[in-house]
């Protein structure tokens, strides 16, 4: 253990000394004040908030994440190349103990700096309201729209599985069933089009969603109701007309007794294709966590209103502190380096400097972008996406999914990152894959000869 | 154990690309090497000097054969806690300055900070860099990085040294000091591996030689039955008159042989020294080593039980700690250090012939350093034990020459 802090120690002295941490330490001093001063974003104080901490802390994780890979690439290549090992390894240290040596010494380098840079950015978001003379009302939005770490709850899938047999049966009495198209072909098309219809809302005509577990911590705050719009013919000034209703629907549905109130809104007006949200209070919550949102398309508006499959509709409620949620992010950035510098150190047990430094950088790219490349194979044609889903797609999920676990992502919306989701990442990306890429280095690393040949 | 190194068939083999044999670097060695023994591989460049050391340390792995270091493997930490090794060039760290360089590698063998600080500011001493041991290594000449490379490989006061090319880049001076050093080692029972292309260095310093070229051994033996002239005599005297000169001459005349007289030339290496020596003594600046003649003083020192416990795990056993502790300077736990295997010291001694000279009764020692006991205690230790001891650490000889630079080491704190 002795040696194992010894290594860790000079690869934290390289790192310093040779200057490789300092640039990117003196690149970060400097721009992240000055990206508080400068960063204004749509102009309003929530937006320059938004802007800064998902600017920011992209920054920063970004440029220790080339750190680490660099660093810990550099640290064991420069030994074996500069031939330091040879009176390294001759010392009574194994070689697994030297690995996880220039392995702590990364982390613990990364741990301090990542600890530096979220404390400038936190400290910066905290006060950034008292640098400039906000108003009244942005304070109480940037009070529940950012400093706050909101669960969501996304709208319930519906079951259209009836509808689907009894519109086939139907259709299969009387004979219209495509011919050409097999029964299980139709029942897809089927489902898909009967899902559309409930996230669809002619002229006229609501759509209610029903959500439970809504738990809000504080019963005398608000909810939100996160929307976005598409439409079936583009009005001629992009805005849909609207009326929201948030409450218990069982008690307008079965005539019970009123306990909690039902809310609507006056008739608004909102773009098309852009987030919005709706201000609820949470007394709307029934007391077993029953809530209901309805949406009413106005007949003005003369479209169809569809909501997106994926983040068509949210509600939204305030279930933890912004400084906590922040943490977690933080930590979140940290698993991401963790991996990497496991990375960085399989990739310089068995290649050189600007190899493992190439390798792990296309792994790093490809697994930020995992998720683009992901769902683009989803687009392919039939016969091209089989070819790749079984090459490229298996090998894809093996990398860490970077972007969908985006810390930032939660931040700027404010969004709940739970310590179960965290542990769920840490669980799949660091402890598993990290000591998979960990185990096949000291495998590696033990079995290779460290000298190289000369006569 | 009856070696300290041995290598049984070793072969190394480099192939290309394609996995075709190329090149025999090492071809069917058997090295032996005894324990107390300075023994010298020579060979030209490439004869597979190097990459013999490197098998036997485990940087490379033969392709057939076995190398047996101290009884075991070349890589195991527990062997390496007992060796030292001077790679063909110091590889340091540039960015360390002298002194963190040190306190680096005396980390890998987990001393303990006390020793450690006190066996670095020894060592820098000894190889003469005190002054500059707060510059960073990288800014070192050639020479200042070899002797670091050389502190190193000293700091676990180690029972077998493998130095390759222990001189090259170095002063007479620092020659002069490394060849000095070894001898000191040997006298105190460390084996030495000296790998050199320097013939003068080898010759003055080595019991054995071994002459590699391609890999294999082409001659193998003691420096003295190879070297020496058994025909010729020499005759070296002071100052004589003329008189007596001639009639030695005639003595000679009368033998029938044919013989030479002239007056020895100085060695440069002395000269040189002595020339350096002088303009020290004159205090000359200079901004580069400070040689001293001194050996760093833990190397030349029984070291406190409790150190010596944790690089040698021995167990220590009762028969060997009969020994009194004899002066109040000395800590009583030193009195059940084990005491070194007269009967193996002799056997050595004796199967290695050397140039050096004899130890001196432990009598004669130095009044504050600690006596030890008489042999015939040392002979009542039972052969297991002493098999025991001497697996894991070699008998350390207490007795030594009160020389002058041992003298001048008793005030030194790192003694004690």
């Amino acid at each position: 253990m002795r040696s194992v802090w010894a290594v860790a120690r000079n690869t934290i002295r390289q790192a310093v000394r040779m200057k490789i941490a300092v640039v990117f330490v003196v690149l970060l001093i400097i721009l992240l004040p000055l990206m508080g001063v400068s960063v204004t974003g749509d102009g309003t104080l929530k937006g320059r908030l938004q802007t800064f901490v998902s600017y920011g802390l992209s920054l920063t994780s970004i440029l220790l994440c080339l750190l680490t890979i660099v660093v810990s690439v550099y640290s064991l290549t420069s030994d074996i190349k500069q031939r330091q090992i040879f009176t390294v390894i001759t010392k009574p240290i194994r070689r697994f103990q030297l690995l996880l040596g220039k392995l702590l010494g990364v982390v613990l380098l990364d741990v301090a700096l990542l600890v530096l840079f979220s404390a400038i950015i936190y400290g910066v978001a905290i006060y950034m309201p008292k640098f400039y003379d906000s108003i009244e009302d942005e304070l109480v939005q940037v009070d529940n729209e950012f400093y706050t770490a909101r669960a969501s709850l996304a709208a319930p899938e519906v079951d259209v599985i009836k509808d689907v047999d009894e519109t086939y049966l139907r259709l299969k009495q009387s004979d219209q069933l495509p011919q050409d198209m097999p029964p299980s072909k139709i029942k897809a098309y089927l489902t898909s089009l009967k899902r559309l219809e409930k996230r669809a809302a002619e002229p006229g005509r609501e759509l209610i969603w029903e959500f439970n577990n809504v738990e809000p911590i504080d019963p005398n705050g608000s909810l939100f109701i996160r929307f976005k719009y598409d439409v079936s013919v583009n009005p001629p000034d992009s805005h849909v007309h609207s009326q929201w209703f948030a409450g218990d629907y069982r008690q307008v549905r079965y005539g019970d007794k009123a306990e909690t109130p039902i809310y609507e809104t006056p008739v608004r007006r909102d773009p098309v294709r852009a987030f919005r949200e709706i201000e609820v209070p949470a007394a709307a919550v029934a007391k077993d966590g029953y809530l209901a949102v309805g949406f009413l398309n106005v007949p003005i508006n003369n479209t169809v209103v569809i909501f997106p499959l994926e983040d068509g509709l949210e509600v939204l409620y305030k279930a933890d502190t912004f400084t906590a949620n922040f943490v977690r992010a933080v930590l979140l950035i940290l698993f991401r380096l963790v991996f990497l510098a496991c990375l960085g150190v399989l990739g310089a047990t068995f290649l050189s400097f600007p190899v493992a430094i190439l390798f792990c950088l296309v792994i790093f790219f490809t697994a930020s972008f995992s998720g683009f490349v992901l769902e683009s194979f989803d687009y392919l044609t039939e016969n091209v996406s089989s070819v790749y889903s079984y090459t490229i797609k298996p090998a894809m999920k093996l990398l860490p999914q970077f972007d969908r676990f985006n810390p930032t992502k939660f931040l700027v919306e404010a969004r709940l990152l739970s310590w179960s989701l965290l542990a769920k990442v840490v669980g799949l990306m660091v402890c598993i894959k990290s000591l998979l890429l960990l185990l096949i280095a000291l495998l590696i690393f033990s079995y290779r000869e460290i000298a190289k040949v000369v006569v | 154990m009856q070696y300290a190194i041995e290598t049984l068939s070793l072969t190394k083999i480099f192939s290309d690309w394609w996995g075709r044999d190329k090149v025999y670097a090492v071809d069917d060695l058997n090295l032996k090497v005894q324990y107390n023994e300075v023994f010298g591989l020579l060979g030209p460049n490439g004869s597979g000097k190097t990459t013999t050391l490197k098998m036997l340390l485990g940087l490379l792995y033969p392709t057939k054969g076995r190398a047996i270091v101290l009884g075991g493997n070349g890589a195991d930490p527990k062997i390496n806690t007992r060796i030292g090794f001077l790679p063909e060039e110091s590889y340091l760290y540039r960015y360390l300055n002298a002194r963190e360089t040190l306190d680096f590698y005396g980390r890998l063998f987990g001393l303990p900070g006390k020793v450690r600080k006190m066996r670095i500011e020894a060592l820098l001493d000894m190889v003469g860099l005190k002054a500059v041991a707060n510059r960073a290594v990288g800014t070192f000449s050639k020479g200042m990085a070899r002797r670091i490379g050389l502190a190193q490989a000293l700091i676990n006061d180690p029972d077998l040294l493998i130095l390759d090319e222990p001189t090259t880049g170095l002063d007479p001076i620092g020659t002069r000091q490394i060849k000095d050093l070894i001898l000191k080692l040997a006298d105190r029972g460390k084996t030495v591996l000296l790998c050199s292309h320097l013939l003068a260095d080898v010759e003055d310093v080595c019991d054995r030689i071994a002459i590699l070229y391609g890999g294999r051994i082409q001659a193998e033996g003691k420096v003295k039955d190879l070297l020496q002239q058994a025909s010729k005599k020499q005759i070296t005297t002071a100052g004589i008159s003329d008189a007596v000169l001639e009639r030695i001459k005639q003595l000679i005349q009368n033998e029938r042989v044919e013989y030479e007289v002239t007056s020895p030339m100085d060695k440069l290496e002395t000269f040189f020294i002595k020339t350096v020596v002088e303009a020290q003594q004159q205090a000359k600046p200079t901004s580069g080593v400070v040689s001293t003649t001194e050996i760093g003083g833990f190397l030349m020192q029984e070291t406190p039980k409790d150190i010596l416990d944790k690089l040698v795990s021995t167990p220590v056993s009762q028969a060997a700690a009969s020994g009194p502790p004899t002066t109040q300077a000395v800590v009583p736990a030193e009195s059940s250090e084990p005491e070194p295997d007269e009967q193996l010291l002799s056997k050595l001694t004796g199967s290695a012939e050397t140039a050096r000279p004899k130890p001196v009764a432990p009598e004669e020692k130095v009044e504050t350093q600690p006596v030890e006991p008489k042999v015939p205690e040392r002979e009542q230790v039972d052969g297991d034990i002493l098999d025991q001891l001497t697996d894991s650490s070699t008998p350390k000889d207490q007795d030594r020459k009160p020389t002058r630079q041992d003298k001048s080491q008793i005030g030194d704190p790192g003694d004690a």
